[in-house]
Formats: C-alpha cells, structure tokens, sequence
C-alpha cells in the first residue's frame, strides 16, 4: 500500500508512461502476454457456449458460475503463491477436504457452533502447511515430495476424521450460508460502489505522490479512462447478479481473496520478497532476505486458502463425504493458476490469475453440464484449453528470452 | 557427514525390515479344522461401506466358519492397475480362495485368468467379472432391479402428475453396475415420464453431481417435478444445488446405498428413497462360498441354479434382493436390521424427524 515509485522495474506499471498503446504492443511483442491468453480463451468459450445454449449468458447461469467459481479459485489463490515461489503444492485437494471434514465433525457430532467450526477448519490448514512448510524448509525435501506425501497421508486422515458413517450432513446456517447467502441489490451496490470509490482514490493519490516525487505520472484523463472501465466491469457485473438472486456471498469471499492478496503480493515488501524468492532464491539471500521464512509462510498460506475453499465445498454440498477434496480438485486449482497466466517456472504471474483461470475451467464445466455432454468431451476440451495457454506462455517466454527480459 | 548417511542408511533399511516383517502376516496354527489364505479385494475406500461394512462383516464370519484360516486384504483405491498388481501380490503369497470386487469388470478378467493359472477360485464380489470363463461365483444385488426399483419409487412419488418431467443423474460410466442401475430405471421411466436432461457422473462425485443438477435447473428453468439419482451421494449433490437454486418444494429424489446422511435426508424429508442393499447377507455368504471353495464344499446350493451372464460365460450367481426405503419403512429396514442404530441417525436437528418417524 506504501510507496508505488520504488517498485523493481520488472514489476513497474508500463503504462503509465506516455504512448500508451505503442508501450502495450511492445509489451506483447516481447512476450509479456499476462492475462491475454486466459482472456481469449473465456472470450470465445463464453460465446461457442452461448451459441450452444442460449441459457448460458442467461443471470441465472452467471450467478451459478461464480458460485461453482468461489470454491477452486480460493484454492487456486494460494496456488498462485506457491507458483510465484517457483515451488508446487500437491497436497491443496487433500487439504481441503480434510479442513472441511474438520470443521463438519467438530460442528455435527460434538455440537462445537458454525463459526467456531470453520475458525477450526481453518486453522487446521494453517496447522498442516506450517508442517509442510517446516519439512520442506528444515529438510531440504522438494516440496514436490512433500506435498506429495501429503495428497496420500491427507487423504488417510480425512478417512480416519469422517469414520465410519461415511458422508455428514451439514445444517448448520451460518456453513451453509457461506455458498447459500445472496446479497440484496442495495447492499450489492453499495460494496461495489464502495470499491470503485477506494480504487479510483487509490489510483489519484498513487498519481500525485508520482508527481510530488517528480517522477512521470498518468494524465489525469487516462486515470479517468481506467476508473470508468473498472468501475463499469463492476457494475455491470453487480447488476447481471442482481437480477438473478443478488450478488453471492461465496463471490464476494473469492474476489475479497485476490484483492487481498493481489495487494500483498504488489504492494508489500512481504511481496516484493515473494517475487525475489521466486526469480533466483540464491540472489535473495544474497541480497539478505530470509528466503526459508517465505518460503514457510506462503506452503501456510497455500494450505490456509485450500481450507478455506474447502469449507466452500462443503457449504455449498451440505455435506463432506470420503471424496471430499479428491478428483479434479487439485488439477483444476492448478490448471487455474496456470491457465490464468502465472507461470510454472517461478517469479512471474499475479495473484488475479487464479480468479481468470478458475473461470475458464468452470466455464467448461457449466457449459457442457447446461447442454448435458458427456464427461469425456468435457476432460478434452479442458486440456486442450490448458494447452493452449500453457503453450502460449511458453512461447512468451522464448519472446521474453530474445528480448532479455527472461 | 558419510558416517551419518551410513547410520541413515541402515537405519532406513532397519525400517523397511519391521515393516515387512509386521506386514507378512502370522498365520495362527491351530490343532484342528482347516486352515489356509484367502484374499479380499475391494475396490475403494470413498464410499463408506467398503471399509466400515463388507470388510469387517466378511473378517468376521470368515472368523467364525475358520478360525485357523488366514484374511489377506487389500483396497485398490479406484485403481485398477493398483487392483491387478495386489491380486498378483496376494496369489504369489499362496492364497487358495480370490474373493475379488473388481475396479474395472472388464480389466479385472486378467486377474480371474491368472488365478486360474494357478488353480485358485474366484468369487467375485458385489461387481461382475467381465468376459472370462474363470469365474467360480458371483454374489450380489439384482443391480437391474435396483434401477427398476428406484424408477417404481420415483413413479410411485410423482403420483398422478400427467406427463411429468425429470432429471436423470446416473452413476460412473466406468461402473458396471452403474450401467445396470441406469438400464433397470430407463425399462421402467421410458415412456411414462420427460426426461429432460440425463447426466453419467464420473466417480460417483457428488460435487460433480451438484454442479449437473444446478446445470439442468439452468436450462429448465427450475422446473422440475422428480430427480433419478443413482445412489445417495450423487443424490445428496442433486438436493444441494435445488436447495441453492431455491426450488421449493423438493421434488422426489431418489438414491441408493442406504448411507446415514441419506437416511437422515429422508427422515427430515429432502431425500424420497434410498435402496437398501442388507451388507449384511452379501458379506456373510460371500465369506461361506469362500470357505466352501477352500474346503471343495460344493457351494452350488447357495445359489438356487442361478445364473448371470458375464459375456463369455454363465456364472453361477447368488442374488439378493434390494429393498426400497422410504420414510415409512427406516424403522422396520435399516434400523432394525441394526445397519444404522437410533444413535447414529437421530443426532442433533435429526431428532424431532425421528420421533415423528417413530424411531425412539
């Protein structure tokens, strides 16, 4: 939230330098694709699915998006995380479920309230991160090969939490109320209204300290031009909502993620640290920063949001069962990162990735399922897509190469 | 720096050793009556009853009928290369009797000829072994008539409605069974209702099954008059998204497997049936045919000159009958069969239902 002037150049806002459209296509010339991918990909998905099904872009369906949404994309948040430490996390499914199962026993069968429970729930992700962190940090062992002991140790003790009665109804209102909340339009309004206050605010008094420093700042009229774009998106989006339920609660959980992390992540030291971390661990240390400790508190922050999704589920299924947090789970937190356009190989990629990406693959999803097609053309066209934006930040990368800016 | 590694080493190899050893079993040698291995496989532990019913169900009676026998068991976690690779370690160990509820039907064949190879019988369990002569058993359900008796239900339910419209949410289309299920429902709905979307729902994920539900209200525009759910999990998944989607009332839904969540669904009035296949009679006679086959019993009478056809051969099959329970019948069904106690069900905002259910 502090100063925007001393930012590394590789992160700084190009924009704001003049020949704005001239700077973009240099950008994009040099491989610096970021969500262009993702974009086109639910651009084109969005339209072959409203042609199939004319439902598709229909207020109901939207709302049933970002609901379906909330829950991969929170996780997909703190995979986001650990992709920009060039690190992987096997274990978030697992995590997840065994959060969620946590949270649904202590609040089912010993009568703990809901919000306790999904405190607990919570916790118990932090808990199982701070242990894969630590392993991973103390030991030397590849977060690979923990993470991965923990997508199979996770699992046995999400059998050994649930017992022997298998699935667990959930009726608690405030759970169930996470997924199953619709903000009226007022109070829909109101936040978003909110939002575009606090954003346009931002970008002012980030321009003026610009230029109170003497550094170039953004002419006022382009300031304008990016706040009535932003400010449009969210009304719009408001209003599609509104006009189905409102706006879900379990949305708002999700976009509240990723504003929050989107900032600690570009306007943090903590932040700043993250990236260093992630582009070249041994120039980190040089440069004196604790690289163990980051790499501890973002395995305890990936856990931490994969409990939080994990709760999602549970919320929206009334229930955790033996399968909770399995199946597609992982693969779609991931693919959502890396369809979003944050890249495998560390240190490049923003936190909105998750947000993008994870409606991409939802977006199959809700398609086919909206005209009924089978899973297996639903598992190609998901891995086609993911190709594609994989290949295309491969091939950004060779641009980045050739440009020297990789 | 080396002398630790050595010492890591050989403490890892220390390890390995306890662990083996406390793996191979000890097979306890009594004084009389017969004696020898027989293996259980089963599928998977994510739907409850694998782990929490058929497996200590047969370790029991398999107890009773032979003390001195000796249980192998392994769960294949949904795997079917896992599966094959288990059957293989449990033949090399010297089982005499293979009690096999296979992943895959149709890959599971190369464990059933394998077997044969090596003169060791095959009962295979709950699911059928598909296309192969080297079939000595099969025990289950009547799996087509749990799809009739879930779409009779689901007809019952939907009364005198003209032309009513439905949703169909079948199991995984790599289940057997779930084809049986699907074809068992299809002989008695085709026809007498709409069915205006039809989903197969890979491994039986009910999240999968919620996201299809809230898919088809999209398209139909909330109006639905009835849910053929292939069994409790997916129907739970069904309930939740026309909880979310504001239908209301619940049309009928219907499930299978009898799960405690399902149970209490019913109870409270979200869920219409579930089929209650008894664990209890399948394990158990399983656990005999096995016994019968170690000891060259002939099993044959269990079966009342039944068979089922596999694809290659006609298996001579021990087939129990699935039972449709609806709110009026928990009592007399799965509580007092002792499958779910009262405790169990009538927990926190169950209780008022149960009572009203007259289960106290």
């Amino acid at each position: 939230m502090s100063t925007v002037a001393d930012k590394p150049p590789a992160l700084a806002e190009d924009e704001d330098q003049p020949g704005f459209a001239l700077q973009a296509w240099r950008r994009l010339r040099q491989g610096e694709l970021g969500p262009l991918p993702a974009l086109l990909a639910l651009a084109l998905i969005w339209a072959a699915f409203q042609i199939a099904n004319p439902n598709f872009l229909s207020p109901r369906n939207l709302s049933n998006l970002v609901s379906q949404t909330a829950a991969v994309g929170t996780i997909s948040v703190g995979v986001v995380l650990v992709l920009l430490l060039g690190e992987i996390d096997l274990s978030v499914g697992q995590v997840s479920g065994l959060s969620a199962a946590v949270m649904t026993v202590l609040n089912v069968q010993h009568g703990i309230p809901g919000p306790v429970a999904i405190i607990a729930g919570i916790m118990t992700g932090a808990l199982i991160g701070l242990l894969q962190g630590f392993w991973i940090t103390r030991f030397g062992v590849p977060s690979f090969i923990v993470t991965l002991a923990g997508l199979i140790g996770w699992q046995g003790a999400l059998l050994y939490v649930l017992g022997q009665t298998g699935t667990i109804n959930i009726n608690d209102p405030v759970i169930i109320g996470l997924t199953g909340t619709f903000l009226s339009p007022v109070v829909g309004y109101g936040i978003g209204v909110l939002a575009v206050v606090v954003y346009a605010a931002n970008l002012v008094i980030g321009q003026r300290r610009r230029r109170a420093a003497g550094l170039e700042a953004a002419p006022i009229n382009r300031l304008a031009v990016r706040i009535g774009i932003v400010a449009a998106a969210i009304l719009v989006a408001i209003g599609v909502l509104s006009a189905d339920r409102g706006v879900p609660l379990a949305g708002l959980i999700l976009v509240g993620f990723v504003v929050l992390f989107d900032l600690i992540v570009r306007r943090t030291t903590y932040g700043r640290h993250l990236f260093a971390v992630g582009g070249n661990a041994e120039a980190a240390r040089r440069a004196g920063i604790s690289v163990n400790t980051i790499r501890l508190s973002v395995f305890v922050l990936a856990s931490t949001l994969a409990a939080c999704g994990g709760i999602l589920f549970a919320s929206r299924l009334f229930a955790v069962n033996y399968s909770s947090g399995g199946g597609d789970v992982l693969i779609d937190a991931i693919a959502a990162a890396v369809i979003g356009g944050t890249s495998l190989f560390g240190g490049r990629g923003t936190v909105w990735s998750a947000l993008l990406g994870a409606f991409v693959i939802q977006s199959i999803e809700n398609g086919l399922d909206l005209i009924a097609l089978p899973s297996t053309v639903k598992y190609m066209v998901t891995g086609a897509v993911m190709l594609f934006a994989v290949t295309l930040d491969a091939i950004a990368r060779q641009g980045r190469q050739a440009s020297g800016r990789a | 720096m080396h002398k630790l590694r050595t010492l890591t080493l050989v403490a890892s190899m220390g390890l390995i050793a306890v662990i083996v050893a406390s793996c191979g079993g000890s097979s306890t040698t009594g004084s009389t009556g017969p004696s020898g291995k027989i293996g259980l496989l089963l599928p998977e532990s994510k739907t409850a009853r694998y782990e929490t019913k058929d497996r200590p169900l047969f370790t029991n009676k398999l107890k009773a009928l032979c003390p001195n026998c000796t249980l192998l068991y392994n769960n294949a976690n949904q795997d079917s290369s896992v599966q094959q690779t288990q059957a293989e370690a449990m033949l090399t160990n010297g089982v005499k009797v293979l009690v096999l509820d296979p992943v895959d039907g149709k890959s599971a064949a190369a464990i059933a000829d394998k077997a044969k190879q090596q003169g060791v019988p095959v009962v295979s369990y709950d699911r059928l072994i598909l296309n192969t002569a080297n079939v000595n058993f099969y025990i289950s359900f009547d799996n087509a008539k749990v799809g009739q008796l879930q779409g009779t239900s689901l007809l019952t339910a939907l009364g005198s409605k003209t032309n009513p419209s439905i949703v169909m949410i079948n199991g995984d289309p790599a289940d057997n069974n779930a084809k049986l299920f699907k074809q068992g429902a299809h002989s008695v709905l085709d026809g007498k209702v709409q069915i205006k979307k039809e989903y197969d729902t890979p491994s039986w994920s009910p999240d999968k099954a919620h996201d299809e539900m809230a898919q088809a209200l999209t398209a139909l525009g909330n109006k639905v008059d009835g849910v053929y759910a292939a069994n409790d999990g997916t129907g739970g998944g069904a309930i939740s998204a026309m909880v979310s989607a504001g239908v209301n009332p619940l049309p009928p839904v219907t499930g299978q497997d009898a799960e405690l969540a399902a149970i209490q669904r019913i109870l409270a009035g979200q869920q219409y049936m579930t089929v209650y296949k008894a664990i209890v009679p399948e394990a158990e006679q399983a656990a005999q045919l096995a016994f019968d086959l170690l000891t060259s019993a002939s099993a044959s009478s269990m079966t009342n000159g039944k068979t089922t056809n596999n694809g290659t051969a006609d298996v001579p099959s021990v087939l129990l009958n699935p039972v449709a329970v609806t709110k009026d019948n928990v009592k007399t069904t799965v509580v007092a069969d002792g499958f779910w106690t009262k405790a169990d069900i009538c927990t926190g905002t169950y209780v008022a239902a149960c009572t009203a259910a007259g289960i106290n």
